[in-house]
């Protein structure tokens, strides 16, 4: 190996006179891989409104309204874990390879669940009645 | 008698992004004494371990550090399996291995760019970074994340690596071999480089020792010591030797690293190959009860995870004490006599991480 | 040279000069960029910076620093305008160093220490340069009979061919005066540097724009002073110092930024080999012709 003093003389002129290895960012965009991490997707058809995810997001970016009927997650508050992907029951939520677009404002992103939850307390009154095995999911009655 | 002035350097200075603040007594452009203060970024993540699920502290864990992420997740596991008593499967061992190297590679080669960038060596920050990105790309497609790879987890790993895509890694990895050769040839030789880091700050083998450097700024003092040969996950099967410097400048800590990157390439060559078939992680049951001290190799020397459970699902205790917590009173200590100008690059070679050390 | 023409001059000079210096360093830019292998910012990038730093908040450490600046600004035209309506080279070079210190004061009246130690460097650089300027000046006197640039620049033979001690130190010095690596002490086109933007640290807004302005003006009447020593060939002056340029800009991108100590050594022994060498020598030619 030869040893001289201007060796970056040479890597900066190769470099000169060949393509830039930069992107002119927005224009063009850098590949991803499909195991890339990116933003949380929703099934909503498939969801029960469980709140696991809700509960177990590591940043609580999740949240989940019964009542209301949304799913929702705050996209900045998201670290893209996967986790909630991992412990969804139903296995309606994945995980994207893309960014969440850039955002200038903080706002929860809220997706509208058509799963009817069945009523909050179907127990309680009769102690042992109407065991009610597994409520069938859209045969909530309102 | 010249005039002493204190020069505020930090928490928030441009050469060096990490929130430690150092009042240097300076005697013209002489550096007289260099007083620490921390505690700008203290972020309560001990504690967070009480309240958190002990399988969900690992993303917490992970984010110890923004760059060597990966050790710190793969740290605490193996802390919490060594309590629960798990013997986690082979193939997510030798995965582990090939991870907390790429990590090591990258984290070395982020390190390099930035000590070009502290003495104003503008080219040969760009150059590593531009180098590194060939890594940060396997990394990412291997694990989904760029430096915070997301992929450790109690009993094994979170993702499996497909075979296909592990036999693609070697050629990649001798690409980015070759492109990086010239650029840290340029750091061995380049008359400008020399000037600035050969006879910088000088830590001797002695007080190394004795202030308790860890990492490249001991074995750049000539003391072999390396925490990969304990022997964790896969290491106890490739063959590892502590790369030593003997000058104790900042040459040296330089050089340490670069030759720990050519290192990692060639522990990757005894590790891709070798990954064995089979599941990646296990089913962990129960809660940890007990405690343990688990003790790896960072990029940045030896971090040490001390959990201890009492059966519940929350720790009772969780403590990490990273490299750059021990590497800080040899820092003061090579920052003594030395120049100004000198400051960012001595400061650099512990290669700190600030905001790991105050957790 | 007449009034009209020197009024002319005089105009051209202070609105083509800002023109080219901004392009020139919109393309040193690009070809840093290159160097590192980026892509870089467009051509036009140091002109959209110098008016987005026109239209930011004023804030002021100290009122009496933007006073100094605008004695920079000032003189350094008052230089580039003596250069290049033909006047005496002396002035010129005496001008420029009155701006320079100028803008050392400027910084000092601050309390920071990042811009106190960048004046101090400052002051280092001009103790650094400042002598090779002088002795061209000397070496001028010594090939024409005369300090008055017009004189030099009207004459028909190439000085470069009994000067070229002098234009390399010259070149020399340009780095110091252009704040490339490896003598960006003072401050620093890039943002990482031990003292943060030393002599520049404590100004902001449109007073950094005064000061790039002022820059500005200074690498043109720097580059002014190499096309002397092309003066009868235009077209090998533009490529000397296209030639010139580049170099600088390839020592930016391969070189660490150096010890002041380190600096002014460097710069005086290269002032006294290079400089006062060729000086001796001119003279010993000229002794020798006349007897
Ligand atoms: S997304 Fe999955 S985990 Fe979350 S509420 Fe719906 S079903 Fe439950
Ligand atoms: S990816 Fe992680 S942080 Fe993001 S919503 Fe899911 S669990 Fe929460």
């Amino acid at each position: 190996m030869t040893k001289h003093p201007l060796k970056m003389t040479k890597v900066a002129l190769e470099n000169l006179f060949q393509k830039p290895a930069t992107v002119p960012y927005p224009a063009v965009r850098k590949p991803v891989y499909a195991a890339t991490r990116g933003r949380i997707a929703i099934e909503e058809a498939k969801c029960i409104l469980c709140l696991i995810c809700d509960k177990k997001c590591p940043t609580g970016a999740i949240k989940v309204d019964r009542p209301g009927k949304t799913w929702a997650i705050d996209r900045l508050l998201c670290i893209q874990c996967g986790y909630c992907v991992e412990v969804c029951p139903k296995k309606c939520l994945g995980m994207e390879n893309l960014y969440s677009p850039p955002v200038s404002a903080k706002a929860m992103d809220v997706v509208n669940v058509p799963f009817t939850p069945p009523p909050p307390k179907p127990k309680p009154p009769p102690a042992s009645a109407t065991p009610a095995a597994t409520p069938a999911p859209e045969a909530g009655k309102e | 008698m010249a005039n002493r002035t204190v020069i505020p350097f930090g928490p928030q200075h441009p050469v060096l992004p990490e929130p430690i603040h150092l009042d240097l007594v300076i005697e013209d452009e002489h550096v007289v004494e260099a007083i620490p203060s921390f505690g700008f970024i203290h972020r309560g993540l001990e504690k967070l371990a009480e309240k958190r699920d002990f399988t969900e502290f690992t993303f917490v864990a992970e984010r110890i550090c923004g760059i060597c992420s990966y050790i710190h997740g793969m740290g605490y596991c193996q802390a919490i399996e060594s309590v629960m008593g798990l013997e986690i499967p082979e193939r997510a061992k030798w995965l582990r291995t090939m991870w907390a190297e790429l990590s090591r590679m990258h984290s070395h080669m982020m390190w390099l760019g930035l000590l070009g960038d502290a003495f104003g060596f503008e080219n040969l920050f760009m150059a590593f970074w531009r180098v590194r990105e060939g890594l940060l790309d396997i990394i990412e497609e291997t694990s989904g994340g760029r430096v915070i790879f997301g992929a450790a987890k109690v009993g094994g790993i979170r993702r499996d690596v497909p075979d296909d895509l592990l036999a693609r890694i070697p050629a990649q990895l001798a690409k980015i071999e070759a492109e990086m050769r010239p650029i840290t040839d340029v750091f061995r030789d380049d008359f400008s480089v020399r000037q600035r880091l050969c006879g910088v700050g000088v830590l001797s083998q002695k007080d190394a020792y004795d202030l308790g450097a860890v990492g490249p700024v001991l074995r750049g003092s000539g003391v072999a010591v390396d925490t990969r040969l304990e022997g964790y996950a896969a290491y106890d099967r490739v063959q590892v030797e502590p790369i030593v410097e003997s000058d104790g400048d900042c040459w040296a800590r330089a050089m340490v690293r670069i030759r720990e990157v050519y290192q990692s390439f060639e522990i990757l060559k005894q590790v891709l190959p070798n990954v064995p078939a089979g599941p990646v992680d296990m089913k962990v049951t129960g809660a940890p009860n007990g405690e343990f001290f688990a003790r790896l190799e960072q990029p940045r020397g030896e971090v040490i995870y001390y959990v201890k459970g009492s059966g519940k699902k929350q720790l009772d205790r969780f403590r990490v004490r990273t490299p750059t917590f021990a590497n800080i009173p040899p820092l003061l200590k090579m920052l003594q006599g030395c120049q100004l100008a000198d400051v960012p690059v001595i400061v650099l070679t512990i290669d700190p991480c600030i905001s790991c050390a105050e957790r | 040279m007449n009034l009209t023409h020197a009024i002319l001059a005089a105009l051209l000079y202070i609105v083509a000069a800002p023109v080219l210096a901004g392009l020139l360093a919109g393309v040193d830019r690009i070809i840093s960029a290159r160097m590192q292998a980026r892509i870089g910012p467009p051509l036009l990038q140091p002109f959209y910076d110098l008016f987005k730093l026109f239209q930011k908040e004023r804030i002021a450490v100290n009122k009496t620093g933007h006073f100094f600046l605008l004695g920079y600004l000032l003189f350094t035209i008052i230089a580039g305008v003596e250069f290049f309506i033909g006047g005496d080279l002396l002035i010129v070079i005496f001008a420029l160093a009155l701006g320079s210190v100028f803008f050392v004061l400027g910084a000092f009246a601050a309390g920071s220490p990042y811009s106190h130690i960048g004046a101090e460097r400052e002051l280092i650089q001009l103790m650094a340069s400042e002598p090779m300027l002088i002795l061209s000046a000397m070496g001028f006197y010594v090939a024409t009979g005369s300090f008055q640039v017009h004189d030099i620049w009207s004459r028909p033979d190439l000085l470069i061919v009994i000067l070229p001690g002098m234009f390399a130190g010259l070149v020399y010095v340009l780095t110091i005066k252009l704040r490339k690596s490896p003598f960006d002490l003072a401050t620093s086109h890039h943002a990482h540097q031990e003292i943060v933007k030393g002599i520049t640290t404590e100004f902001s807004g449109p007073y950094l724009a005064v000061i790039e302005l002022a820059h500005w003006y200074e690498t043109i009447l720097l580059l002014g002073f190499l096309y002397l020593f092309f003066a009868p060939w235009p077209w090998l002056a533009v490529l000397a110092l296209a030639a010139v340029y580049f170099l600088e800009i390839l020592a930016d991108n391969t070189n660490a930024r150096l010890y002041w100590q380190w600096v002014l050594r460097s710069s005086w022994i290269f002032t006294a080999v290079a400089g006062a060498g060729n000086l001796v020598v001119l003279y010993y030619l000229s002794r020798g012709g006349t007897p």
